[in-house]
C-alpha cells in the first residue's frame, strides 16, 4: 500500500498520508507535498544539496503536521528547492527539531499557495496507522 | 450533517436563507444568492455547510452571505461576505483567503479591434514575454528589504514615485491603491523573502492578462461615464499578491489557531480561526493583510507598466494611452460603515472571492464615478466573456458586495482529462481567441467547462440589483499565468 495518495478536488489538492509511526507520517505527507510540487525531483539530486534546521511548536499533533509542512514549503519557496529528505526528525509532545535537506530544482510543476489546516486530523486507523488528509491550496 | 434544499427557505427568486435556528451555534441565519439549479449545484459541495460556520463567527451581523460563484473553501465558501462587528468582532484570515487583494484592473485603450488586428500576434507574443507567469518566475524587479517595506506601506503610490506609472493611474483604484493602516513590520521575513523578487508577475492557476473587445453595452450612460463603447479594445489584468500574501495568511491563520484559547473563542473548522479584531493578534493581522494588499496593488501596477511597455513599442504613437477605468479587490478586509438592522454602524467587512460594490454618491468613490456608482469588474474564466458592472444602492443588503468571476465547477484533474489542451487551443482559436501560455498541456485545468457559467452568475446579482451590467467584454488574446 502506498504512504500517500494524492487526490484531486474542485479547486485545490489532497493528500492522504499514512505511517506506521508519526515520524513516518509526517515523512510521507513530506514526500506527497514534494510530488505535488515537482513529480520528477529525483533528476535533480545529483546537484548541491544542503541542509535546513526546524524548529516548530503547535498546539496539537495535526497542527504540528501542517505547520512543519508549511514551513517546508516557505522554505521551498524561498530557496526555489524541494526538502526531499528528514535527516534527523525529533517530536516531543507538539514540539519538533528537524534537519531537512534539500536540493535547488529548475521549476515546480504546482504552485502550491499555502497546505490547509481543512479537513487536516491526525488520527489512528483500525490497522494501527497514523493517518491524515491534508489539503493544498493551489 | 449534509444540508439539504429542504433546509433552506426560498425568500425570492434568487435568494434563499437558512435560519438562524438551523443550527444552535449561528449567530446569524445565512444567505445564498443564486437561482435554484444554481443553488442544486452549490449544494454538491461542501459551501454552503462552510456558510453556516461562518454564521458562528463572534461579532457576526445580518447574516453570512455567499454570492452566486460560490463553491467549497477553506473555512470560508468562495463567494463569501461576512461583516463582523468594529471593533471588537472578530478578524478571520481565513475570511479574506490566501491570495490576499486577489483582484482585477482594467485598462481602455482608444483603439477599435479592426485597428489592433493587424498587430495582434505580434502584441500577444511580446506581452507573453514581458510579463513573467507561470510557477516561480521571478520579475525583472528585484526590490531589497528597504524598498519591500516602501512598497508594502505605500502600495501603488511607491511604484508611480519609482516611475511606473502615473498619479492619476492610483485614482482609479480601490481605496485610490494604498490601505494606510499597513504595517511591514507585521509582516514575516519568510513573506517578505517569498515576495521580493515577484512584483510585475502573474502567478499560475487561473491569473491573466487578456486583450477584450467591448461585445455589449447595456447601459449606455454608465458606459459612457466608464469611458466604454461598442468594439473597444481593453485590457485586463487578473493577479494578487503573490507568495507574499500567501505567506501572510499562513503566518496569521496559525498564528490565530493559537491565540484563540486566550479569547475564548471556538470555531467549527480551523480555517476559521479568528481574533478580536481590537486584540493584538487581530490587529497585527489587518496590518500585514494592508501590506499585503498594498504589494497586490502594486503588483497589478507593475504589470500594468509592463503591458504600456509592449503596447507603445509595437504600437508607437497610433496604440494611444492605456488608461486604468479602474481596480478592484476581491480577497480583502476593510472596515467600513453600513447600515445595520436600521442603524448605521461600523463593520469589518470580508470579502472571500466577492468584490465591492460601492452606489453611486458613496463617499468613499473617486470623484470620476461620484454620479453614476463604482465600476466592478468580473472575469470570466478563460476564452469566456467578462463583465463590466455597477455598484448600485440595492447593494447594501449584501454590504455593498457582488460576485467576483464564474467560481469553479469541475477539479483541474477533471477538466484534464474531459478535454486536451491542444483540442481546447484549437476550439479557442476557432473563436478568434489567440492563447500565450508555457504549457499547452496544463490549459485544459483552466476551460471553460470547468468554470460556471459567467452569464448565470452575472445574471443573479443584476437582476436581484446587487450590482447593474453595463458592459461585456469578449477575449481576444489570453496571456495565461
Amino acid at each position: 500500500m502506498k504512504s500517500y495518495e494524492i487526490i484531486p478536488h474542485v479547486a485545490d489538492v489532497r493528500l492522504q498520508a499514512k505511517g506506521a509511526s508519526l515520524d513516518q507520517l509526517f515523512e510521507n505527507a513530506l514526500e506527497g507535498m514534494n510530488r505535488i510540487l515537482c513529480k520528477d525531483y529525483d533528476r535533480f539530486l545529483n546537484k548541491h544539496l544542503f541542509a535546513k534546521e526546524i524548529a516548530i511548536t503547535a498546539y496539537d499533533t495535526t497542527s504540528l503536521l501542517i505547520d512543519f509542512l508549511s514551513e517546508v514549503l516557505t522554505l521551498s519557496h524561498i530557496h526555489k528547492a524541494i526538502f526531499y529528505s528528514i535527516d534527523r526528525l525529533e517530536i516531543y509532545g507538539n514540539s519538533l527539531n528537524a534537519r531537512i535537506l534539500g536540493v535547488k530544482i529548475e521549476k515546480f510543476m504546482e504552485d502550491i499557495k499555502a497546505v490547509t489546516y481543512h479537513e487536516a486530523e491526525v488520527r489512528k486507523n483500525d490497522e494501527g496507522q497514523y493517518e491524515t488528509m491534508i489539503v493544498f491550496d493551489i | 450533517m449534509n444540508i439539504t434544499k429542504n433546509d433552506l427557505k426560498k425568500v425570492d427568486e434568487y435568494t434563499w436563507k437558512i435560519p438562524k435556528s438551523y443550527r444552535s451555534d449561528m449567530r446569524v441565519p445565512a444567505l445564498v444568492y443564486a437561482t435554484e439549479s444554481m443553488l442544486d449545484e452549490i449544494l454538491r459541495d461542501r459551501s454552503v455547510e462552510q456558510l453556516v460556520n461562518v454564521a458562528t463567527l463572534p461579532g457576526i451581523k445580518k447574516a453570512a452571505i455567499v454570492m452566486p460563484d460560490a463553491h467549497e473553501g477553506y473555512g470560508f465558501p468562495i463567494g463569501g461576505v461576512a461583516a463582523t462587528l468594529y471593533p471588537d468582532g472578530v478578524i478571520s484570515p481565513g475570511g479574506i483567503g490566501y491570495d490576499i487583494n486577489c483582484g482585477v484592473r482594467l485598462l481602455r485603450s482608444k483603439l477599435t479591434l479592426e485597428e489592433l488586428k493587424p498587430h495582434l500576434e505580434k502584441l500577444s507574443k511580446h506581452l507573453f514575454r514581458e510579463i513573467p507567469s507561470g510557477v516561480g518566475h521571478a520579475g525583472s524587479l528585484k526590490l531589497g528589504m528597504g524598498k519591500l517595506d516602501e512598497v508594502l506601506s505605500e502600495g501603488a503610490h511607491r511604484l508611480v514615485k519609482e516611475g511606473y506609472g502615473e498619479e492619476i493611474d492610483t485614482h482609479f483604484i480601490e481605496s485610490y491603491g494604498v490601505l494606510k493602516n499597513a504595517d511591514p513590520s507585521a509582516v514575516s521575513d519568510h513573506a517578505k523573502k517569498r515576495g521580493h523578487d515577484q512584483l510585475g508577475t502573474m502567478g499560475a492557476g487561473n491569473h491573466f492578462v487578456e486583450i477584450d473587445r467591448v461585445d455589449e453595452i447595456f447601459d449606455e450612460k454608465i458606459a459612457h461615464a466608464f469611458g466604454l463603447s461598442v468594439n473597444q479594445i481593453v485590457v485586463l489584468i487578473h493577479t494578487g499578491s503573490r507568495g507574499l500574501g500567501h505567506q501572510v495568511a499562513t503566518d496569521y491563520i496559525r498564528l490565530m489557531n493559537q491565540a484563540m484559547a486566550r479569547y475564548h473563542i471556538s470555531v467549527p473548522d480551523r480555517e476559521l480561526a479568528c481574533a478580536p479584531f481590537s486584540s493584538e493578534e487581530g490587529r497585527n493581522y489587518f496590518n500585514a493583510m494592508a501590506a499585503a494588499a498594498n504589494f497586490a496593488f502594486a503588483n497589478r501596477q507593475m504589470i500594468t507598466y509592463e503591458i504600456r511597455k509592449v503596447w507603445e513599442n509595437i504600437l508607437g504613437g497610433a496604440g494611444g494611452k492605456l488608461s486604468v477605468l479602474y481596480d478592484v479587490a476581491h480577497n480583502i478586509a476593510k472596515v467600513e460603515e453600513h447600515t445595520v438592522n436600521g442603524r448605521q454602524e461600523k463593520v469589518i467587512v470580508h470579502r472571500k472571492g466577492a468584490t465591492r460594490a460601492f452606489p453611486p454618491y458613496h463617499p468613499e468613490l473617486v470623484g470620476e464615478y461620484q454620479k453614476v456608482g463604482q465600476p466592478v469588474i468580473i472575469p470570466g474564466s478563460m476564452g469566456t466573456a467578462s463583465y463590466v458592472l455597477v455598484g448600485t444602492t440595492k447593494g447594501k443588503e449584501s454590504f455593498y458586495s457582488t460576485c467576483h468571476g464564474a467560481g469553479r465547477r469541475m477539479s483541474r484533474h477533471h477538466a484534464k482529462k474531459e478535454i486536451q489542451g491542444k483540442q481546447l487551443l484549437l476550439n479557442l482559436e476557432k473563436e478568434g481567441i489567440r492563447i500565450e501560455t508555457g504549457s499547452v498541456t496544463d490549459l485544459s485545468e483552466e476551460a471553460p467547462l470547468a468554470y460556471k457559467d459567467i452569464e448565470d452568475v452575472v445574471n443573479v446579482v443584476d437582476k436581484i440589483g446587487l450590482a447593474k451590467k453595463v458592459a461585456r467584454l469578449r477575449p481576444i488574446v489570453v496571456v495565461k499565468g
